[in-house]
């Protein structure tokens, strides 16, 4: 176990090396220099000023340098200076990622409380009316774009119902209710999306395992089909659901983007999109590169979680 | 005429079933797409300055948005966009990953090793965020947004090409024809591009309601295609602000958007059972 977590870990490692490079030059080999967007068109006229800002802001250092300075920074923690505000990005980053990462933990438990269960009723019930309402449940809620989900609940609980606010952060510790109201329909828009891929998911793969030998062996040992499915199929249908998620983080954290952005909730995706807007480069490399790292996380996470439940991941192929 | 009904509904009671009801949808969203000028009761840029974020009515029946454009016009124009850069990404996406695929499974070693891996990287990456970087600064004109969308998606079909490449190259006849002196551009013309075919076609239809939702999210941020020409996901972006006054406008492109996507989702389950029964529960 200790042996296939620091292989996993390196893993990581290696992937999140990847991408702090491949953020750097990504940034840095589009078009637009920030020094004339910062200064604009009559500050960019003189060129001393010019000079001055491209030192300041270590941008005239030839491409290698600065891209062993930005690592050099990431080590000790600093991700440089936001050009709009003039903070550290670490300090901005690092107050908005659990604000993500809360959105999507609470989707992804409504997705699987409730896609796992829907997809055991799809698969042993095939053919019935229950299991095709659950599949056409399950194919409509991955199909809706996530601000379609968004609106229409948006529509029903905050413009019908009135219970819940449209859009809108409150701090936990302010108001710890208020906290909770405003991250519902987020958290619920994330959890429906990500129910449709779970529940299918589990109907593909229970159904296959229904029809191996060891389930049939254990209808013949006279155990009842609930007990069959429970304590002997189900588990082994799970190890393929776990890896479909570990893969699908990506579009988890995708998802974010988009719900961030209509629910006015300041996380680490509508950071990104606000600095591209702004084309605050410091920013922008410190949002990107914190959801890489979130995303090796929760993909090292789904590992973690399938080598506990199949023994057979931990000796490694 | 009754033949053709009982014909239908013989069809409808298989495993058709799907494909009877789709079909006609997706052929209205493509007549849409590329003859919006016959369908469109108004010109999509048209300003009707007397109704204003009007809801549905005799003379605009889907209602206006907030400068007063007819929403059904700009839905039918939208189509276009939504249906036509998500369908062009698929084909950019086929045309780089499959030969690709292919071409690394022939290569060996270790350098078709480090490809794979990156590969596998690219294929798990979170897409939308590279999108929103890369579109934020070279802006949103169609072609831009079509190769983005295509090479962001171009490494799903490497994969796939690779992993059937191996497993066709292995099979007995191909193995018959390279003993009886066939070459490499020959097994793969007539034995490996045959064989995948079906695979691709349905690796294809799912990447389009994926690149049809990655196209419809960077629109609703503001970064897909430039205003005013019209696309879904920009349509809903817009008129989400003003769903307190009137809540009727942003339904209908929503609404459009995802029976879309859940048409051609039900498309590539049914191509998916069609071809290749043998994946996929």
């Amino acid at each position: 176990m200790v042996k296939f977590l620091g292989r996993r870990l390196a893993a990581s490692a290696f992937m999140i090396a990847i991408a702090a490079t491949i953020v750097f030059f990504s940034v840095h080999l589009l078009p637009g220099d920030p020094v004339l967007i910062l200064l604009g068109e009559q500050g960019a006229a003189d060129a001393e000023v010019v000079a001055r800002l491209r030192a300041q802001l270590n941008l005239d250092a030839p491409l290698y340098q600065q891209y062993l300075d930005w690592l050099g920074g990431l080590f000790s923690g600093d991700l440089g200076k936001s050009l709009q505000t003039g903070l550290p990005v670490a300090e901005e980053v690092l107050r908005r990622i659990p604000r993500s990462l809360e959105l999507i933990v609470a989707g992804l438990a409504f997705a699987i409380l409730l896609g796992i269960p829907m997809g055991v009723v799809a698969a042993r019930r095939r053919a019935a009316p229950a299991g095709l309402a659950v599949s056409a449940v399950a194919v409509a809620g991955f199909s809706a774009p996530v601000f379609v989900t968004g609106i229409l609940l948006v529509i029903v609980f905050s413009l019908w119902l009135g219970i819940l606010p449209s859009s809108g952060y409150v701090a936990f510790g302010a108001d710890p209710l208020g906290h909770l109201a405003a991250g519902l329909m987020p958290a619920l828009t994330i959890g429906i999306n990500f129910m449709g891929v779970v529940t299918r998911m589990t109907r593909a793969s229970l159904t296959e395992v229904l029809r191996r030998d060891f389930v049939r062996a254990a209808r013949a040992r006279g155990l009842s089909h609930r007990a069959a499915i429970r304590r002997h199929a189900l588990p082994n249908a799970l190890v393929p659901v776990v890896a479909i998620l570990g893969v699908r983080a990506g579009n988890l954290l995708g998802g974010t983007v988009i719900i961030e952005s209509l629910f006015d909730w300041p996380g680490l995706s509508s950071l990104l999109v606000s600095a591209c807007f702004a084309r605050d480069y410091p920013m922008i490399q410190g949002a990107l590169l914190a959801i890489f790292v979130l995303f090796a996380f929760i993909s090292l996470v789904a590992d973690l979680i399938q080598s506990f439940i199949d023994p057979r991941m931990r000796t490694g192929r | 005429m009754r033949s053709m009904t009982a014909k239908l509904v013989r069809h409808a009671q298989g495993r058709n079933l799907a494909l009877v009801v789709v079909s006609p949808y997706l052929a209205l969203i493509a007549i849409m797409a590329v003859l919006p000028e016959a369908i469109a009761p108004y010109d999509p840029l048209a300003i009707d300055a007397s109704n204003i974020l009007a809801p549905p009515t005799s003379t605009h029946l889907l209602g206006t948005d907030e400068i007063g454009r007819d929403i059904l016009s700009r839905i039918i124009y939208g189509a276009r966009v939504s249906l036509g850069v998500a369908l062009a990404a698929v084909a950019v996406a086929c045309l780089l990953g499959v030969p690709l695929g292919v071409a690394t499974s022939y290569l060996g070693g270790r350098l078709e090793n480090a490809i794979m891996r990156a590969v596998d990287v690219f294929v798990s990456l979170p897409e939308i965020f590279v999108a929103i970087v890369v579109l934020a600064f070279l802006g949103g004109d169609l072609p831009t947004l079509v190769f983005t969308i295509g090479l962001l998606y171009f490494p799903q079909f490497a994969k796939v090409a690779h992993g059937m490449t191996a497993s066709i190259r292995s099979r007995e006849h191909v193995l018959a024809a390279v003993s009886l002196g066939a070459g490499p551009v020959w097994i793969i013309w007539r034995e490996i591009l045959p064989n995948m075919r079906s695979v691709i076609i349905v690796q294809a239809s799912f990447t389009l309601s994926f690149a049809m939702l990655l196209e419809a999210g960077l629109s609703f941020l503001g970064l897909g295609v430039t205003p005013p020409q019209p696309s879904w996901g920009q349509m809903v972006g817009t008129l989400k602000d003003y769903l307190f006054t009137n809540p009727w406008p942003v339904v209908f492109p929503s609404l459009a958007l995802f029976l879309t996507i859940l048409a051609v989702n039900i498309l590539g389950d049914w191509l998916q059972d069609r071809l290749n029964p043998e994946l996929g529960g």
